[in-house]
């Protein structure tokens, strides 16, 4: 246990002493930051100021009001709540259905890869937002419903990660040796491969953090995210397009932070996988080795 | 005499990266001259391969070359990019190790042999696909003509290195550059390889850098040779005098240890420690860590030996080169008396009748069975406790799916496997845990079979826990006596797989096989990954473990030298069957089925006086694909004997007329010549 | 080949069957199921009774499910609530605004992403190689629908070059206005795909560069240009090609938030249209085409992958 403990440390100093990663890590811990002290802080997304409707930056409101007149920063800064809740939820959900999937078909395999393939399959004939839009049209609209949406987008791509990492150490030969040991299934599964495969599976957390919060925007602004008065970077952007002639700052905030915030989850996936896997790439191609 | 086709002086190659520079090569002056076939041979680490890519110019851009590479009078250190690609192809040609990756499977094999010809102009377009049938012919492939528009993957191994050949020497180069040519390849192809390009040699009068570990390999075809260690050469020589009277301490202890298939087998006599990694050499002379002569003394540790001349055409870095003793034969000490060991009138630890492994294979729309792969057709074997059985076999014999189904790591499909007195084929697996105590299993690849997320310590002791035995069988003391009998300090258990060599880690999975203290082993190639003067240490460690702990082996390998080392008695298959079987000895000496006759002919020994002398039996064709055998003996279409009767009928595996051996053979027989270092005189287009 | 076809198109139908059993069920997980989304929330018994009778509603759902199924298959589509009109004629109107879409879409990621993945193979490891792969990040990273508002907020909006809503206008029909309208949108997401396909196709060009027959292209003298080109782009381009069949066959529904953003009338937006407007036939309908059509590209994707790689025999 704290070898394997250790071990992640060693991974996060070699992550995180690259300037990109880093960078990422600064700006999401200072944005867990803002949305944690925000209330602290005295910033109110919810009161209205209906004299001050659809305003540009200035010094009381550095991003400006919006349609009632509520300031956009704080609400920028709460957004990041709902964003980051959902996208850690929507990430657990995927993972906690589509990693024991994987598994169970790449180590059984015979029937269970079977039917297991074509559920992911199945999950996968519908383009990723078109799959959470069918969800949405039959749970309705809540912030369970938009998690549970995104999370079964992203179960597939567990299911398949974890069943190529299992196909590849099933050969590997000292899984074979634990099994001429005399170990059962149970065993091999669990305590020699399923500890040796969480490096992709934790490169796809990250990454696939990154995708729900893209997918959580693009529901929301959609108009079948969470509802209001929930503030939401996508519903910002929605709003914000509907006055881009009054207010043409509107909407630029919310797209900074929403872009942001994608990114640094990205960078730090990337650089992950590069780390853990010597890929550049998340395709699953290995780069040339370096000098 | 005519200017050497290649001519290197003072050579330094240091790779740059991320950390320290890596100094690969030190240091290194040769020639070869037109005609002649230079050997250089090393382990890994020598720089053997970076000296012969940076004589190609194709080194990567992280390397630092610095010195005087002289092609056919041009520069190449230094030179513009131009000059060298126009010198490829025409001046030099180079055959790599690996065929697979070698050729870009997307394109037609003859374009690709052509299209350095026609990118230098010298190749009309037009012509170029008859040249490359042309070329093909050359290089022994057959109906060139199909062969010509195929893609790699439809070529066997052998045939691909053959095309890769053809596309070296497609430019007539003067100089042609052989990296490890025949590794990746079985012993019977190598031998055909081998042949090949020593023909091409002659017919075109180009030299030859043919660089490779294997000793065999460079007495059977090189005119001289230079010996590599720690990114400078040590010795130089015509191969001959070099296997006869060696004149640097590491040639001398590398012919020692390594195991020959010319000798009468017994302990060897291995170097201890591990190669340097370029990254970490020692201060002076590299070799003194593991040197008899110096070790020990300041000269060798504070100054680094120069290559100097000690004989007529003969040089040596050694500060003490007159003191090598002569090695004037291989080692031939008699095998210790084995009385004590083997029992070969118990009754039989491990009887294997008839043994089948199908694998079907499914195609179609409803996936029916349309082929089985028969990779074991019928075998049968016996191990009394205490002996080692070798079985060898060129790669797709079965004979690492044998050594898997008795383990019970893979179904069988028929047949019995008794151990110990019991019926274990088709065992459930709670009642198969219970064997498995008895019978353990080594693997090949030492940097595969470790758990990486455990460390060694725990991953030897995990058999105990899985059978939850460990106090039983005595706790962290059994785990300390386990690590010491393999030679390995237990103050290491506690670290990583990562941090330790091949030959330890090789050392650890012994250790590890043995925790539950099994009366049986089952190993399947354990030192083919491993450089020669590890191998020795490993065999050694292996017949001292067999020795002290009256272990049965079934030792499964390729290398028919190791196998005679280590072996009391010997199987040789071929295509999922046994096809003779004897005592070592006699199985070596006079064997008498025609595959192993050519198998053994075909093993070059570390010998060049010998290997001017003998006549190989080079077999035709290629292997058979596994799931259509020919009909009736497997081997009659390669035989040297074969008759109508052995297309339609199978033979039986039964004794030898006069001899203790086994064999299934319609026209068995000793071959004409006799004598210890023997080979067949009948020899074979 | 005609039975690899075959066997994968049979491992289709499972697919398609479980596919629009779910969507079928979609009718039955709302509030008030079938007989709600009909006659609306407050309906009287008589109401409910006189609807369930006349569709047949009272029937064993295996029944109406086979029989939703047999008139899909038939092309009856049923009739949007919204509109009256028959569903598969609202969804053939789309169709070729989608398409338009998608190919405008297709082509512009290749343009952008194909030169950049090249440059920045070549140059691995130098600025112009990070400068580059963070480019083809944030084209990745920046969601479409707020680069869609940028670039209405700068081209519509304060330089009224293009308009703000996209209308549909075949390319045939009037190719100046057809790219006046299709170019926001089709760029916004040919944006957004150019950073996958630069991202995958470098990496593949990568992988590709440190092969051994890079290598021995090299012994043999060829130019660098002649190797780049024969055997690595070749190389690199064969898995490259499904991926772009794959993004093609994502646009056909998955372009929902672009087409929102431009207003465009593509097959994405009228599911959205459908759900606000509860119109469930018309939202399973679309989705069942959007799925059908998907898989039936990543398969046609699959068969030209078997076909042009040598290395599979196909039995």
């Amino acid at each position: 246990m704290t070898e394997a403990l250790r071990s992640g440390l060693r991974v996060a100093r070699r992550v995180f002493s690259r300037p990109a990663p880093a960078a990422a890590l600064a700006y999401l811990a200072l944005l867990a930051a803002a949305a944690l002290l925000a209330v602290p802080l005295g910033l109110d997304p919810l009161s209205q100021d209906l004299v001050r409707m659809l305003e540009g930056p200035s010094r009381e409101h550095p991003f400006g009001t919006d349609e009632l007149g509520r300031d956009i920063l704080a609400r920028a800064i709460f957004g990041a709540r709902t964003s980051l809740m959902t996208a850690a939820g929507a990430v657990s959900l995927a993972a906690a259905i589509g990693v024991p999937m994987g598994l169970v078909a790449g180590f059984f395999g015979g029937w269970r890869d079977a039917v297991l393939m074509r559920v992911v399959d199945l999950m996968l004939a519908l383009p990723g937002i078109m799959l959470a839009l069918a969800l949405i049209a039959v749970l309705g609209r809540s912030q369970a419903a938009a998690l549970v949406a995104v999370g079964l987008t992203g179960v597939p791509t567990f299911a398949r990660v974890a069943r190529a990492q299992v196909l590849s150490l099933r050969r590997r030969d000292f899984v074979v040796a634990v099994e001429a040991f005399g170990a059962s299934s149970g065993y091999t599964l669990m305590r020699t491969v399923l500890p040796n495969s969480w490096s992709p599976i934790l490169t796809q957390m990250v990454v696939l953090s990154s995708v729900a919060i893209l997918l959580e925007a693009a529901l929301a602004f959609l108009g079948v995210g969470i509802p209001p008065p929930t503030p939401s970077w996508g519903e910002m952007l929605r709003t914000g397009k509907e006055y881009l002639h009054e207010s043409p700052t509107y909407a630029v905030l919310p797209g900074i932070v929403l872009t942001l915030t994608i990114l640094a989850f990205d960078t730090i996936g990337r650089a992950l996988s590069t780390v853990l896997e010597g890929r550049d790439t998340l395709i699953g191609r290995p780069v040339a080795d370096p000098p | 005499m005519p200017p050497p086709v290649l001519s290197i002086r003072s050579l330094t190659v240091t790779f740059f990266g991320s950390g320290a520079p890596v100094p690969a090569v030190r240091g290194v002056d040769l020639d070869v001259h037109a005609g002649e076939v230079l050997g250089i041979v090393g382990e890994s680490g020598s720089g053997k391969s970076v000296t012969a890519l940076a004589a190609a110019g194709l080194l990567p851009q992280n390397a630092q070359v610095s010195g005087s590479i002289m092609l056919a009078g041009r520069e190449i250190v230094g030179a513009a990019p131009a000059l060298l690609r126009r010198m490829r192809g025409q001046e030099i040609g180079v055959v790599f190790q690996d065929p697979s990756t070698t050729l870009n499977p997307l394109l037609p094999v003859g374009r690709q042999i052509t299209e350095g010809e026609v990118a230098h102009g010298r190749l009309r377009p037009s012509e170029a696909p008859q040249r490359a049938v042309a070329l093909l012919r050359s290089v022994d492939i057959a109906d060139p003509q199909n062969r010509a528009v195929q893609y790699p993957h439809q070529f066997s191994g052998g045939m691909r290195q053959r095309a890769v050949i053809a596309m070296a020497m497609a430019g007539q180069p003067r100089l042609i550059i052989a990296d490890e040519p025949t590794t990746a390849l079985d012993v019977t192809v190598q031998a055909q390889v081998l042949d090949l390009i020593a023909r091409r040699q002659r017919e075109t009068g180009a030299a030859v850098v043919l660089i490779t570990h294997d000793l065999g390999v460079v007495a059977e075809v090189a005119h001289r040779v230079a010996v590599m260690y720690g990114g400078r050469i040590v010795e130089t020589g015509s191969v001959r005098e070099i296997f006869a009277r060696p004149h640097h301490p590491y040639t001398a202890a590398l012919l020692r240890s390594a195991p020959r298939i010319d000798a009468a087998g017994g302990r060897l006599d291995p170097i201890p420690g591990q190669p340097p990694t370029p990254s970490e050499l020692p201060p002076g002379c590299s070799f003194r860590p593991r040197c008899a002569v110096g070790g020990g003394r300041d000269r060798c540790a504070a100054e680094v030996p120069p290559l100097r001349p000690v004989a007529p055409d003969r040089a040596a870095a050694c500060h003490f080169a007159e003191e090598v003793r002569v090695a004037a034969s291989p080692v031939r000490s008699a095998p210790l008396p084995d009385t004590a060991r083997r029992r070969p009138d118990a009754p039989a630890l491990l009887a294997v009748e008839n043994l089948a492994v199908h694998f079907p294979i499914r195609a179609g729309l409803l996936r029916r069975v349309v082929r089985t792969v028969r990779a074991v057709d019928g075998v049968s074997l016996r191990i009394a406790p205490g002996e080692t059985l070798g079985l060898v076999g060129e790669s797709g014999c079965g004979k690492t799916t044998t050594g898997r189904a008795i383990m019970g790591l893979v179904l069988t499909s028929g047949g019995s496997i008794t151990f110990d007195g019991q019926r274990i084929d088709g065992l459930p697996r709670g009642a198969m845990r219970a064997v498995r105590r008895q019978m353990q299993y080594v693997f090949q690849d030492p940097f595969s079979s470790l758990n990486p997320m455990l460390t060694v310590g725990d991953a030897v002791a995990e058999p105990l826990r899985i059978h939850g035995l460990f106090d039983e069988m005595g706790g962290a003391r059994w785990i300390a006596t386990l690590f010491d009998m393999v030679g390995l300090s237990v103050s290491v258990a506690n670290r990583l797989p990562r941090e330790f060599s091949g030959g330890q880690k090789q050392r650890i999975g012994i250790a590890r096989a043995l925790a539950l203290r099994p009366k049986l082993l089952i190993l399947d190639e354990p030192v083919a990954s491993l450089d020669v003067s590890i191998q020795a240490q490993i065999v050694n460690l292996l017949e001292d473990l067999q020795r002290e702990l009256g272990l049965a082996y079934l030792f499964i390998a390729h290398d028919l030298s190791v196998v005679k080392h280590v072996s009391d008695r010997v199987a040789v298959m071929y295509l999922g069957r046994i096809v003779e079987e004897g005592e070592k000895a006699e199985l070596y000496r006079t064997p008498v089925h025609p595959y192993t006759q050519a198998l053994l002919s075909a093993v070059p020994a570390p010998d060049a006086t010998a290997a001017g002398m003998r006549r190989r039996i080079i077999l035709e064709g290629e292997l058979p694909d596994p799931a259509a055998p020919p009909a009736g003996c497997h081997f009659h279409p390669r035989c040297f004997r074969a008759s109508d009767r052995c297309a339609t009928e199978a033979p039986r595996f039964e004794r030898h007329p006069g001899l203790a051996s086994f064999r299934a053979c319609h026209h068995a027989g000793p071959l004409a010549a006799g004598g210890p270092s023997a080979r067949p005189e009948a020899a074979v287009p | 080949m005609i039975g690899f076809v075959a066997r994968r198109l049979l491992q289709l139908v499972p697919v398609l069957l479980g596919a629009s059993a779910l969507i079928f069920a979609m009718m039955y997980a709302v509030p008030g199921g079938p007989v709600g989304v009909l006659v609306g929330e407050n309906a009287t018994p008589e109401q409910i009774a006189a609807v369930t009778q006349q569709f047949g509603l009272d029937r064993p759902v295996i029944v109406q499910y086979g029989e939703w199924l047999a008139r899909a298959l038939g092309g009856d589509l049923g009739l949007s609530l919204h509109s009256r009109e028959p569903v598969l004629k609202l969804i053939a109107e789309r169709l070729p605004a989608t398409l338009q879409l998608a190919v405008g879409a297709t082509v512009i990621g290749l343009a952008l992403g194909i030169p950049i993945a090249l440059a920045s193979a070549l140059a691995q490891g130098t600025w112009l190689d990070r400068i580059l792969s963070g480019w083809s990040a944030l084209a990745l990273g920046v969601p479409t629908f707020w680069v869609g508002i940028l670039l209405i907020l700068l081209f519509a909006v304060e330089l009224g070059l293009l308009p703000a809503a996209s209308a549909y206008v075949p390319f045939w029909e009037d190719p100046w206005q057809a790219v006046r309208h299709t170019i926001l949108p089709a760029f916004t997401l040919g944006l957004y795909v150019s950073g996958i396909f630069a991202r995958f196709l470098r990496g593949s060009l990568i992988s590709e560069l440190a092969a051994d027959y890079v290598r021995t292209a090299r012994s043999k003298g060829l130019a660098e240009r002649v190797i780049v080109l024969r055997h690595v782009l070749r190389n690199a381009l064969l898995p490259f090609i499904t991926i772009v069949g794959i993004a093609l066959a994502g646009f056909i529904g998955g372009a929902v938030v672009t087409e929102a953003v431009f207003t465009y009338p593509g097959l994405g937006r009228l599911v959205i249209q459908a759900i606000s407007t509860r119109d469930y036939p018309l939202v399973q309908g679309a989705i069942l085409v959007i799925l059908v059509i998907y898989v039936l590209i990543n398969l046609a994707v699959d068969i030209l992958y078997v076909y042009i790689d040598p290395r599979i025999e196909y039995h």
